[in-house]
């Protein structure tokens, strides 16, 4: 028994020098497999969810997303939806969303890059408040809270 | 043979030493170069050849003189501080600030760091989702490499991360050694289970609110990498927190103590890579019948993981790190590196080689990037 132990500790010592002697020139790849795995995405509070609709008027895209709701287990009360204005976006921004695709607008937005100034027009109760608005390396940013 | 090595029994004759670092000169020649030195650009090749003979020398000197913790702790620190200085200069010259924007959140741009690994878990679970605004792969500190990166390590090394992996680890460890003696000796030990109440607090904490609590609110490393715009009244407590935790569990009290205080009473990781102690093989072991209880290596355990009891039962607890602090501490060489199967007392110096091997290996390729590119702006900025 005590030779057993041995072998198995003296072994197992030897799987993990091979370990990590393979770790580092297979990391990329390791890291590739990684990435695969089911769990491996940004969580929406941070990614801000899918886009779900895309506006493009003259060099200006407008990608509206999904509204984010997501908790822990279930959906939570409170969430935001995010519109990312990308290329050649106006100094003034002005625009009216319908989030819910519902035909109906729920918000108007107006953004004047200049003066970092974003104001929310809701129309939809359930259109909230600004929770960011910001320059990004696209364009602009902007979240705005909602409530289910 | 083995059996009878007094403390200076682990050194070997300087050809022996030479032979021992062979191997390690052979593979970090290969991950520094990729097996083609390249010398035309003056100060990234100084940096490299600086780097890898620092590395290559340390190693040759852990074999030569026996001893292992203060050249094990000159690579970690110097580790930590290569990293802290990468990562803020990376931040100053694309972002002119050590703070990072809200935008950099919603583009996802944030380094990762292992330390949110406790945070990811329960997440990971039930949404299928990392809460991280970080990149999954590619980039600078992307998500699937750091976590790669640490599994592996925590499964070999135990909580031997935190000794010979953690780019934080080296900060309060190097604190720890400026007195020559602790101006606080008695702490109470109650204080080694912390960790584990902040893992499940920040763990249940991150689970319900879908942030990292940890780093959001507690991280004292933010102090040397990068933090929250102070814009609110939110993020300046976030940032007089962050900076308390630094000033005292990273700075005063490791010089106060001689313990690596945020290490062994704050941080979460720690409490994981302590359970992943089980796993690995290699620990370190009380030989008893060489030891003569004087309970010297009680008194240097940076991380509080010996007791006068266990040493008299010849227990080592799962909180050690295999830093070698107790080891080189023992006159009698009764404390040593061991490998789990092996009897306590026997096949010392197999089990010490092969330790260092593995721990030297992984903490000198790891560091290399960081350190090279230390070096290089550090001769950019002189030259
Ligand atoms: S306890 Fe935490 S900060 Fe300290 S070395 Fe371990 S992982 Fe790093
Ligand atoms: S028991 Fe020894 S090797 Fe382990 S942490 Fe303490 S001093 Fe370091």
């Amino acid at each position: 028994m005590k030779k057993v132990k041995i072998i198995a500790g003296i072994t197992w010592a030897f799987i993990c020098l091979i370990l990590i002697i393979i770790l580092f020139p297979g990391l990329n790849s390791f890291s590739a497999s990684a990435a695969k795995l089911p769990f491996m995405k940004i969580n929406p509070n941070y990614s801000g969810g899918e886009v779900a609709q895309q506006l493009i008027a003259t060099g200006c895209t407008l990608d509206i997303r999904k509204p984010v709701f997501d908790g822990l287990i279930k959906k939570r009360n409170k969430g935001f939806v995010q519109l990312d204005w990308r290329g050649n976006v106006p100094d003034k921004i002005v625009d009216t969303i319908d989030y819910d695709l519902d035909n109906k607008p729920d918000f108007c937005i107006f953004v004047d890059r200049d003066q970092s100034k974003t104001v929310l027009y809701p129309i939809n109760s359930k259109v909230r408040d600004i929770i960011i608005s910001t320059p990004t390396s696209y364009g602009w940013a902007v979240r705005v809270e909602l409530i289910k | 043979m083995d059996n009878a090595l007094t403390s200076s029994g682990m050194k070997k004759s300087f050809g022996r030493s030479l032979l021992y670092t062979l191997p390690m000169f052979l593979i970090t020649f290969m991950f520094m170069t990729g097996g083609r030195p390249d010398f035309s650009r003056p100060a990234s090749a100084l940096a490299m050849v600086v780097t890898f003979l620092l590395v290559n020398i340390l190693y040759f000197l852990m074999h030569y003189t026996g001893k292992t913790d203060k050249l094990r702790a000159i690579l970690f620190i110097i580790f930590a501080l290569s990293l802290s200085f990468t990562l803020i200069n990376n931040m100053l010259e694309t972002r002119n600030s050590m703070s990072f924007s809200q935008a950099d959140i919603l583009e996802c741009k944030i380094p990762f760091c292992h330390l949110v690994i406790p945070m990811m878990i329960l997440p990971a679970a039930f949404t299928n989702s990392i809460i991280f605004p970080g990149s999954i792969i590619g980039g600078f500190a992307n998500i699937a490499s750091m976590v790669v990166l640490w599994l592996v390590a925590t499964l070999v090394l135990g909580r031997g991360f935190c000794s010979w992996g953690c780019f934080y680890g080296g900060w309060d460890d190097g604190f720890s050694r400026i007195r020559k003696k602790p101006a606080i000796k008695k702490i109470s030990e109650i204080w080694k289970w912390m960790p584990f109440a902040v893992l499940i607090m920040v763990s249940l904490t991150a689970a319900l609110s879908l942030i990292p609590t940890y780093c959001d609110w507690i991280c004292p490393f933010k102090a040397v990498t990068e933090f929250e715009q102070v814009t609110s009244v939110e993020s300046a407590t976030k940032a007089v927190i962050f900076v308390s935790l630094f000033a005292g569990l990273v700075v005063v009290l490791p010089v106060l103590t001689r313990k690596r205080t945020q290490c062994s009473f704050l941080c979460p990781l720690g409490a994981i890579n302590t359970v992943s102690n089980k796993v690995t093989p290699f620990t370190i072991k009380i030989d008893k019948k060489a030891c003569t209880e004087c309970f010297k290596c009680v008194e240097v355990c940076p991380l509080f993981a010996l007791s006068t009891e266990g040493i008299k039962e010849g227990k080592v607890s799962v909180f050690c790190s295999k830093c070698g602090k107790c080891v080189d501490a023992c006159s009698k060489n009764a404390i040593h590196f061991g490998i789990k199967g092996v009897p306590s007392g026997t096949m010392k110096n197999f089990s010490r080689n092969l330790f260092l091997f593995v721990s030297f290996l992984f903490m000198s390729v790891f560091s290399a990037g960081s350190i090279i590119n230390s070096l290089q702006s550090l001769l950019n900025l002189i030259f």
